[in-house]
């Protein structure tokens, strides 16, 4: 195995910082809400944007989805559907954000876990820049084998 | 980028993120279904929580609530309906049913910046709406609420002050 198009063009180098970077914020974001899922169910309940039938499966289902996004970014491993699912993603933590900032709700973000703070403007813009790194992964991503051979 | 590469690179990432989602899936209701603090899939009761929530509203005394009103430290708010709103209050109370809290919430929150105490009311000690209004309050960030239990008719029948109309 062999360094391979080091230094070379920059973009595919910055999908891959871009990469390390949404994995370490999923795979926190997983794990604070997989430990304890009850709360993390009450967190979305208070978005009051999903019936009573979907919030359980959602606390239970959203955390794992998130650590596998985690994963399969950090591993190359089905890459583009990882970040075309964090795009969607932060794209509908950013919408359901900005309807309960204009709701006036003042709800715990949920973000990571239901510890997290109170939800502000800077949140939704938060989710909105990490949707663009996403959709720049999905687009530039080359995959470990340009790096290595 | 053109959009025929652009398609290329769309059609995989549809198919790799459908089974990521499956897989997801999976793990997450076996984990659930093993674990010792699991939660039913489907099982989530938005009353339940609601009156939890609603449980755990301070409430005051009638003579604490009279003191702040004596020391202009507090205020009520009548959460029934207009009508009887109109019939007669407390004084200087303000009439705000629970679904009308967002219409007030900016207000509101300027007075309790000030150090307000805000205690809702209604009439009867099983009455709803009193709590309901101070748990909407509590949601829109305006923590220093407290229930004032069968507020109106104790404060009637002690003989403090009450108003009558609409303000």
């Amino acid at each position: 195995m062999k360094l391979e198009n080091l230094p070379g063009s920059s973009i595919p180098l910055l999908a891959l910082i871009c990469r390390f970077a949404l994995a370490t914020i999923f795979f926190y974001a997983g794990i604070e809400k997989i430990i304890n899922p009850g709360d993390f169910a009450v967190a979305i309940y208070n978005y009051q944007l999903l019936p009573d039938c979907a919030i359980n499966l959602s606390a239970i289902f959203l955390p794992w989805l998130e650590v596998l996004i985690a994963v399969s970014l950090v591993a190359g491993i089905y890459t583009r559907g990882a970040a075309l699912i964090s795009a969607l993603l932060f794209l509908t933590f950013a919408t359901a954000l900005t309807i309960n900032l204009v709701r006036g709700l003042d709800i715990s973000c949920g973000c990571f876990g239901a510890a997290s703070g109170n939800i502000n403007w800077f949140y939704p813009a938060r989710d909105l820049s990490l949707f663009c790194m996403s959709v720049f992964v999905l687009i530039y991503d080359r995959g470990w084998r340009y790096f290595f051979v | 980028m053109t959009q025929n590469n652009f398609s290329q690179k769309l059609y995989p990432a549809f198919r790799e993120s459908i089974i990521i989602l499956a897989v997801a899936l999976f793990i997450a209701v076996v984990f659930n279904s093993f674990r010792s603090n699991n939660i039913p899939l489907f099982g989530f009761s938005s009353a339940a929580l609601i009156k939890e929530q609603q449980a755990k509203i301070p409430s005051i005394t009638l003579s604490e609530a009279h003191d702040l009103y004596l020391k202009n430290k507090v205020i009520f708010i009548d959460a029934r309906d207009p009508f009887s709103f109109e019939e007669g209050h407390i004084a200087g109370a303000i009439n705000i049913y629970p679904d009308e809290v967002l219409l007030h919430a900016a207000s509101l929150k300027t007075k309790a910046d000030q150090g307000f105490l805000f205690v809702t009311y209604c009439d009867g000690p099983q009455c709803p709406l009193s709590k309901e209004t101070a748990h909407a309050l509590i949601l829109r960030g305006i923590p220093t609420v407290k229930v004032l239990v069968n507020g109106w008719s104790i404060w009637l029948k002690s003989g403090y002050p009450v108003s009558k109309g609409k303000k």
